[in-house]
């Protein structure tokens, strides 16, 4: 397999005051194209600090990070952008739709800063929110007339939409009921199928075994791993076996 | 004194918004009570050095040859007039003397000597040489303040007049206080009685009258008596002036700048306004949440309000109050800028009342705004703003869609971000329309001023040649033009005659000075506002000033009332005129003798292609027509007064001296008395020595620049020092505004950008599509704003100097962008701090 991201000798720290919080400390990690990469830890642990860094959302304090062959732990704020719009998409916990702007809009507003407006593009953005059950008349409506399950489906195809070459994921269904939860996580599942990289922070178990590999992280370090098959179903064999790796964690 | 803590809250959270309240209410407040305190203290400080100097209210200088008798008797018997002063006068209209720097500098001064001052005025000496010292001097001088003030002459120094080439020099005995005559327009200065004697021969004779009056006098009803009673033309024949003129030639330009503040104050306080309405709406929704919370605590809607209005008394009322302080403090500065406006020592009191009344006036005002704005927090019930309000909820059309986008994403965003703050663009287009009304028009009032006061001969309404030649009588004046003509430093000369022939329009108020041309298509500055010159003898042009205040247009007919009765003209043509307070005409040479038929040309105006060749093309003149009659008349005086002292070489037979003699006697008679012929024959036994007066062609040679530069110099150089820093002051005044605008929405809109740049949109993206959400107000405003300055200005030299000046297209519009492009770069600039929200910070938050 090929590597998407790696990070060599990851330090990422906080000052609070004259205190100096060191979330992660020398951490080597290696992320494989066509993964669907979990990181779980306890609360603390650095689990979204690493997703962030790993993104290009945030700088290294120390350490590098590489995509691909390309070192970005030295681009600029404004090279990072660039670098996140054409390799990366992002679903968040808290949504983080664009209030003031229709369904249609938000998810436009993302497909344009890599793509020109085409037919096109138009077709396969209302194909795609149709496909995560947002219909036309739904596409019209701003993110407060929405549920918590329905706009985060929007935040995927949002986060889709431009093909990134990596999909981040922070507890994207911390703050949805579990039936929209679990709709949510399909989709994931379903974008994995058709080839994407994704990396996902989460601390549900339910979530985690949607992934082909579990990593485990403490104190910002990682302290253990999981690989599972591609998911074909939560089986008991496959709970077990993550739930014992977990035990083992400590979780 | 929760409301209190709730308030110092919000400041504490927003001290850049807070200063800039502060500071924009304290520039006002200081405008304003500047202006309110100055603008009646300039009109009394003048009318007390007017009653401590003791003059009169009206003075009428008449030419001494033309003056008679009874026009005294006419001011005693039918005018009611009072306290009746006479006395004689030298007057030089546009007499030259040498400046500090040795500059030739061109007044219209007045002679007088300290008997004929003790009778008209007080004569209260300023500022002087010790007695002792002023008995050694052999030529004392005593100046008008006016000298010391703008011309920067201490006692002991030389004071120098220059006629004809000759230097007259005087020493400086001191400064006295004079009530009338102390401005540019007229400067009286005493000289002892032998200087009268010796400068009787360089200048005309006047008779002074000066009285008082109990009631309004009337010059034109005065001046139809004297003509009915002598058949005689007087309004050629005399130079009024009284108090009220005086007044409005020293007061009237401090009063324009003093208006002008109190417009970049309203400039000022409009920003301020707006700012603290943009605020409270932009803290409000901000604050959404919290207030629910507050709400939901038991702080009623009331206190809520209060809260947000106790901060704006606050901000606004320690701006005011500084303000205010700082106004009071400025009063001697503000004596200093009198003083040297007026000329005169000034001590204005400062009027603590009129101070507080501003400063409440400015709080009272932020607290009606704050007040109108802070009520809305009743609109705002716990569970709506849980909601964060009504506003966040968008059900209505979306407006530019991005599915039917054409051009880039950032300016599609932009544009829907402007209807997103729709009210707020409003706002900020009245601010920046005032602003930019402001700025233009100072712009434009640079500009005009840029090369000193050249603008101001552009729309003097009269030629300035760099000579002018007055003619004896009897001189042909075409035949000495073409002569004149042939010189190889000479551009052009033009055939006039002399400034001062006052005529009388039928149901005008106020009498004309008349400008006549063979062709005034020659002329450089009697420029056309509309319509075209007069040709043919019928046609006359008249001041845009006469046109605004007599209502006269273009077509319509004027009758003159001339020497052989009254004539009508048709007015063909509109006129940009300063000269005489707008209220020239101008008229063909044919069309001048219809009036006054044995009045002939006799001025030569003429323009060299090279300034710097005057003084040597001067000598040239006079090598060749000989001295003028002035300068020839000068040298029989000093001469006379020489012979007393040493012992004089003749040289020459006695017919050379005989005829040197008479020439000299003749030069006296023409330039004092105003003799316009002479023959003489003298017989020495059987020898007759005979001649005449021809052979004086030149009666004095004098440059109208010099005399403008005194009169203009300082007014240019003030005007366009003033106009710069109410440019810079009001772009500082913008750049606080829309700095605050912008990065009140970048902290209110923190959760927008931190995701859009999660999406991958730069900092830079960000911060254009920011600057491109006020581009179209902008514009917009910068429109409005150039048409209404342009009003502004029109409005300004009307009412200041009764001129229009052309409008400059390309500054207009260039004045226009540079502000779009001023403030989109303050808000590109503001916008900056985009670069300071953390995408990481937020989406942990």
């Amino acid at each position: 397999m090929i590597s998407v991201l790696r990070t060599e000798k990851l330090c990422k720290s906080f000052s609070n005051g004259a205190t100096q919080q060191h979330v992660i400390k020398n951490l080597d990690l290696e992320i494989m194209e066509g993964d669907f990469t979990v990181i779980m830890g306890a609360s603390g642990s650095g689990k979204s600090t690493l997703l962030y860094a790993l993104s290009g959302m945030d700088k290294p304090t120390l350490g590098k990070v590489f995509f691909g062959d390309t070192e970005i732990s030295d681009y600029t704020n404004d090279q990072l952008a660039v670098f996140r719009r054409k390799n990366c998409g992002f679903v968040f916990q808290s949504i983080y739709l664009l209030e003031n702007q229709s369904v249609l809009d938000n998810v436009l507003t993302g497909a344009f800063t890599v793509q020109k407006n085409s037919t096109e593009l138009i077709r396969r953005v209302k194909e795609l929110l149709a496909k995560v059950g947002i219909d036309e008349e739904m596409q019209k409506k701003y993110p407060n007339q929405l549920s918590g399950g329905e706009a985060q489906r929007v935040g995927i195809v949002r986060a889709v939409i431009n093909e990134p070459k990596i999909l981040f994921a922070d507890e994207p269904t911390g703050s949805l009921n579990s039936a929209s939860g679990r709709d949510v996580l399909d989709i994931f599942t379903g974008v994995h199928e058709n080839g994407q990289s994704i990396v996902i922070v989460t601390h549900d178990i339910k979530t985690a075994l949607r992934g082909t590999r579990v990593i485990y992280l403490r104190d910002g370090k990682v302290v253990g791993e999981h690989r599972m098959a591609k998911y074909g179903g939560a089986t008991k064999e496959r709970r077990e076996k993550l739930t014992a790796f977990l035990d083992e964690m400590g979780w | 004194m929760k409301i209190c803590r709730l308030s110092l809250f919000n400041l504490k959270r927003n001290k850049r918004e807070a200063a800039a309240i502060v500071f924009l209410t304290l520039v006002s407040s200081f405008l304003m009570a500047t202006f309110a305190v100055s603008i009646t203290q300039i009109n009394s400080a003048f009318d007390r050095a007017l009653e401590e100097a003791g003059c009169a209210d009206f003075v009428l200088l008449f030419q001494a040859d033309k003056y008679r008798d009874i026009y005294r008797d006419i001011l005693e018997e039918e005018c009611n007039v009072t306290d009746v002063r006479e006395s004689s006068v030298l007057c030089g209209a546009g007499a030259s003397a040498l400046s500090k720097k040795g500059e030739s500098i061109a007044y219209n001064m007045i002679f007088a000597d300290e008997n004929t001052e003790r009778k008209m005025e007080n004569f209260q000496k300023l500022n002087a040489l010790p007695d002792d010292e002023i008995e050694k001097l052999s030529h004392p001088v005593w100046l008008p303040q006016y000298f010391e003030i703008t011309a920067g002459y201490a006692p002991g120094e030389t004071f120098t007049l220059v006629s004809g080439g000759r230097d007259y020099p005087f020493t400086i005995a001191g400064f006295y206080n004079t009530g009338l005559y102390n401005s540019s327009s007229m400067l009286k200065c005493i000289i002892s009685d032998d200087d009268m004697v010796l400068l009787s021969a360089v200048y005309e004779e006047y008779r002074m009258i000066a009285f008082d009056t109990e009631r309004e006098f009337s010059y034109e009803e005065y001046y139809e008596k004297c003509s009915a009673k002598t058949n005689e033309n007087v309004l050629s024949a005399v130079i009024p002036l009284d108090k009220d003129m005086e007044r409005m030639v020293e007061t009237s330009y401090l009063a324009i700048f003093l208006y002008m503040s109190v417009f970049l104050s309203i400039v000022t306080m409009i920003s301020a306004l707006f700012l603290i309405l943009h605020k409270i709406s932009k803290d409000m929704e901000e604050q959404m949440v919290q207030i629910g919370v507050l709400e939901a605590l038991g702080y009623t809607s009331r206190e809520l309000s209060l809260s947000y209005i106790c901060e704006y008394i606050l901000t606004g009322g320690i701006g005011a109050v500084t303000g205010g302080i700082t106004a009071a403090a400025f009063s001697p500065v503000m004596d200093t800028l009198t003083r040297d406006m007026m000329n005169r020592d000034v001590h204005t009191d400062v009027n603590i009342l009129r101070i507080l009344i501003v400063v409440i006036s400015i709080i009272a005002l932020v607290t009606c705004f704050a007040l109108s704005r802070a009520a809305r927090v009743k609109k705002i019930p716990p569970v709506v703003a849980f909601r964060k309000g009504i506003k966040t909820h968008h059900f209505g059309k979306n407006i530019l869609p991005l599915e039917k986008m054409r051009h880039s994403i950032n300016v599609r965003l932009a544009f829907k971000g402007i209807f997103n703050d729709f009210r707020s663009n409003i706002g900020t287009g009245i601010c920046m329309i005032a602003a930019g009304v402001a700025i233009m028009f100072s712009v434009y009032l640079f500009d005009f001023f840029k090369s000193g006061y050249n603008g101001l001969i552009g729309v003097l309404g009269m030629e300035t040649p760099d000579i002018s030649i007055i003619m004896m009588s009897g001189v042909n004046g075409e035949n000495f033009c073409d002569e004149i003509r042939e010189f190889p430093e000479v551009e052009k000369v033009l055939l006039t005659r002399a400034m001062g022939n006052y005529v009388e329009i039928k149901g005008c108020n106020q009498s004309a000075t008349v400008f006549s041309y063979a062709d005034f298509s020659l002329t450089d500055n009697i420029r056309l506002k509309e319509g075209r010159f007069p040709e043919y003898d019928n046609e006359i042009m008249i001041s845009v000033r006469r046109e605004e205040t007599e209502n006269r247009h273009i077509g319509d007919s004027i009758i003159i009332k001339g020497d052989v009765g009254e004539k009508s003209y048709i007015i063909t043509g509109i006129v940009t005129a300063m000269n005489n307070n707008g209220m020239s005409v101008y008229m063909t040479e044919d069309g001048y003798r219809r009036i006054r038929p044995n009045d002939r040309p006799n001025i030569v105006e003429i323009t060299l292609k090279n300034e710097e060749d005057r003084p040597a093309f001067t000598d040239k003149l006079t090598a060749l027509y000989g001295a003028s009659a002035k300068d020839t008349a000068y040298e029989q005086t000093s001469q006379t007064e020489q012979s007393a002292q040493s012992v004089q070489t003749v040289q020459g037979s006695l017919g050379e001296r005989i005829r040197a003699e008479a020439d000299e006697k003749m030069a006296v008679l023409i330039s004092q008395y105003g003799v316009t012929d002479i023959d003489y024959a003298i017989r020495i036994g059987d020898t007759v020595i005979s001649g005449n007066s021809s052979r004086f062609v030149i009666k004095e040679i004098s440059s109208m620049k010099d005399f403008l530069k005194s009169q203009m110099e300082s007014i240019a150089a003030v005007t366009k020092t003033f106009s710069f820093c109410a440019v810079i002051f009001i772009a500082v005044v913008v750049a606080v505004i829309l700095g605050i605008i912008a990065v009140s929405a970048v902290k209110r809109q923190r959760r927008e950008l931190g995701i859009m740049k999660s999406m991958g949109y730069t900092s830079r993206e960000l911060m254009i599509q920011l600057t491109l959400r006020i581009l179209p107000v902008t514009i917009i405003s910068s429109c409005i704003a150039a048409v209404l300055s342009v009003w502004v200005q029109r409005a300004f030299w009307m009412a200041a100097f009764g001129v229009q000046i052309p409008e400059s297209p390309p500054l207009i519009i260039g004045t226009a962008a540079a502000l779009v492009l001023f403030c989109l770069t303050v808000t590109y600039i503001s916008a900056g701090s985009i670069r300071k929200i953390s995408v990481t910070e937020l989406m942990t938050e």
